[in-house]
């Protein structure tokens, strides 16, 4: 599940996943801006087929803040 | 491959889908409700980057976002489509993709009530198709269709909206985005000009051989509409100027009497430039026909239901293009479709295109009665030819860039040009660039030549470009036209010419109209690269050896002609 996350994010990024844990956050790549969050939020939900409320979108700062919403899935 | 400058205007936050075109540069507005100020001043960011083409990707609702009633909506319309015609008119070198407009409902209502939203996008539709067609660097950017297609419900996204003023989806940013980058990229590659096809299993069902004329599948309605449909296609490519032809494995006999007879064949005999119908390998057949035609056996795409033949065709030929043919039939049409987006696909369809096939035709007739006259000298002198030669004015930049982009054989420097860079060449002092056309009793063979001159120095003079279309090959129109220009360049003072020659790969006719040349001094030969230039005395001789067969008129006598 991890994994996947960091391909996602990678992609998004355009970066190598090889560059990400899942500590990795918007402070520490230069490419993670606001904008690049939002893909990011954007690819996991129709990845994973989830929904990230919008109040919460705030509240993800590394890969693995990712994974309780990942756990609501059907 | 280089890239394209270009500018991405919108009334939303299009950042993230000008983030994704990578092959290209991308320029966005700082401030994305400010699209029609940045048209409307020339010192805006936009317009002093000077793109070669600005993007205008408009969102419905944001346009019509706090307007009620439909005459002020339209007057609002009508308003914004004169900024960008305005601008579209003082920057005639940019070309201006302007889209349609999706316009979802706005508000609830009952069933009765009129859906205004159609009106308004029928509106925007005609005002843009009506920009495009009376100007020439007005293009429709069918964002409408990408929605309709992909569906509206997935193409928009609430969420991206309230977090960051992104309108559409992930998936709706990537359509747009590849939708640019496609006609970003066909302003830079060169396109296919050839696409064959096999007949049995592809152009209808079944087996002519086997099954008979009434045996096999072609039909208006039912199974056999899928090739009858699919064959409606394929005679829309030829109509936008890409050359067909058959190769087939048949008795040619059996083939033929299909075109002549069959009363659902949509294709016809003559919508082919040249068959190839008998038992030799497909891709002998394919080499022979390209080099009948005088084409790249690079620029030839081949269709063909049968795994085997396509392989053999791609072993052999590893440089025409064989896609897969679908395995479900009734997706030969999409199948088309697809293969036009990836080989054909051209931002307009000029004149030349339209006429291609046909010039290519009259072209067979032509190398037949080659065949016939007894001498060179003879057919040419019979042929009756004509060269129009002007320097390239306004409506004739597309297809000079175009002619600097796609000729390869008969191309002393192969140097590439945009619209735009011939027309900054055409206005710098000292440089000039023509544009020849050619005609003759079979027919009008459109603008074929490109040449440009660069003044060097006080005395001299180097010819940056000189091109022809392979399709007036062999005529020595090229040594008359030179001829032409080198008397004067004389007239004009200068007293040398140089001469630019630069190999590759597939530019041999080029090489030998160089070597024919004479009096020339070598002054610089690269070993590496082969490149050569030849410098000429032109103050007395021409360099030119060979006779005219032609009929060369410019401008001026042209209007003599006219007015006499």
């Amino acid at each position: 599940m991890v994994e996947k996350l960091i391909e996602i994010v990678a992609g998004t990024l355009r970066v190598p996943p090889s560059t990400l844990t899942p500590e990795t956050g918007p402070g520490d790549l230069h490419a993670w801006d606001s904008l690049a969050q939002i893909n990011i939020v954007s690819e996991i939900e129709a990845e994973f087929g989830v929904s990230i409320p919008i109040e919460q979108v705030a509240e993800i700062r590394h890969i693995r803040d990712f994974l309780p919403y990942l756990e609501t899935m059907s | 491959m280089s890239f394209m400058k270009c500018a991405l205007l919108s009334n939303v936050n299009v950042e993230s889908i000008a983030r994704q075109i990578e092959r290209h540069e991308v320029h966005i507005a700082q401030g994305f409700g400010a699209w029609t100020q940045e048209l409307a001043d020339p010192a805006s960011a936009t317009l002093s980057i000077r793109p070669s083409s600005i993007f205008l990707v408009i969102d419905g609702t944001e346009l019509l976002r706090g307007q009620n009633g439909l005459q002020p909506m339209l007057a609002e319309l009508d308003e914004q489509l004169a900024w960008i015609e305005r601008a579209a008119e003082l920057s005639p070198g940019i070309k201006f993709f302007v889209s349609t407009i999706d316009v979802p409902a706005r508000t609830l209502r009952a069933v009765k009530e009129e859906r205004l939203e159609r009106r308004l996008e029928e509106h925007w539709q005609k005002g843009i198709a009506g920009a495009s067609a009376s100007r020439a660097n007005v293009y429709v950017f069918d964002l409408k269709q990408l929605v309709e297609e992909f569906g509206r419900s997935r193409f928009y996204s609430n969420k991206r909206w309230y977090l960051g003023g992104l309108r559409f989806s992930t998936s709706g940013e990537r359509l747009i985005a590849g939708e640019l980058e496609r006609i970003l990229d066909a302003q830079m590659v060169a396109r296919k000009k050839c696409l064959l096809l096999d007949l049995d299993n592809t152009l209808w069902g079944g087996v002519i051989g086997e099954d008979g004329i009434d045996g096999i599948q072609l039909s208006e309605t039912g199974a056999g509409a899928r090739y009858r449909d699919f064959q409606l296609r394929i005679r829309e490519l030829g109509q936008m100027g890409v050359i067909l032809g058959i190769v087939s494995k048949n008795n040619e006999a059996d083939a033929l009497e299909v075109f002549e007879t069959h009363e659902h064949m949509v294709l016809k005999k003559d919508d082919f430039a040249a068959m190839k119908i008998n038992w030799s390998p497909k891709a002998e057949n394919i080499a022979a026909l390209a080099q009948d035609l005088d084409l790249g056996t690079d620029s030839i795409v081949f269709i063909d239901d049968n795994p085997l033949e396509r392989e053999a065709v791609k072993n052999a030929l590893p440089e025409v293009t064989v896609p897969d043919f679908p395995a479900d039939t009734c997706e030969l049409s999409s199948f088309l479709e697809r293969v036009y987006k990836e080989c054909f696909f051209s931002i307009e369809s000029t004149e030349e295109d339209r006429k291609r096939t046909k010039t290519y035709l009259a072209n067979a007739k032509r190398a037949a009665e080659r065949t016939t006259a007894s001498s060179i000298d003879e057919f040419l002198d019979g042929l009756r030819t004509r060269i129009f030669l002007t320097r390239v004015r306004d409506g004739d930049f597309g297809r000079a860039a175009q002619l600097t982009q796609k000729t390869n054989q008969f191309n002393l420097t192969t140097r590439r040009y945009t619209e735009q860079e011939l027309r900054v060449l055409q206005s710098t002092p000292g440089a000039s660039v023509y544009i020849a056309s050619v005609a003759d009793k079979y027919g009008d063979n459109g603008k074929v030549v490109v040449g440009i001159l660069r003044q060097e120095a006080p005395d001299t003079v180097e010819l940056d470009t000189f091109l022809m279309s392979c399709r007036v090959l062999g005529r020595f129109i090229e040594d008359q036209i030179l001829d032409h220009l080198v008397a004067e360049l004389r007239h004009d003072g200068f007293s040398k010419l140089r001469v630019r020659f630069k190999p590759t790969r597939k530019n041999a006719p080029a090489r030998a109209f160089v070597e024919r040349l004479q009096g020339g001094q070598l002054v610089s030969s690269d070993t590496e690269s082969g490149e050569q230039t030849w410098e000429f005395d032109i103050s007395k001789a021409s360099p030119i050896t060979k006779a005219a067969h032609a009929e060369l008129l410019t401008k001026q006598e042209l209007l003599a002609e006219v007015a006499s």
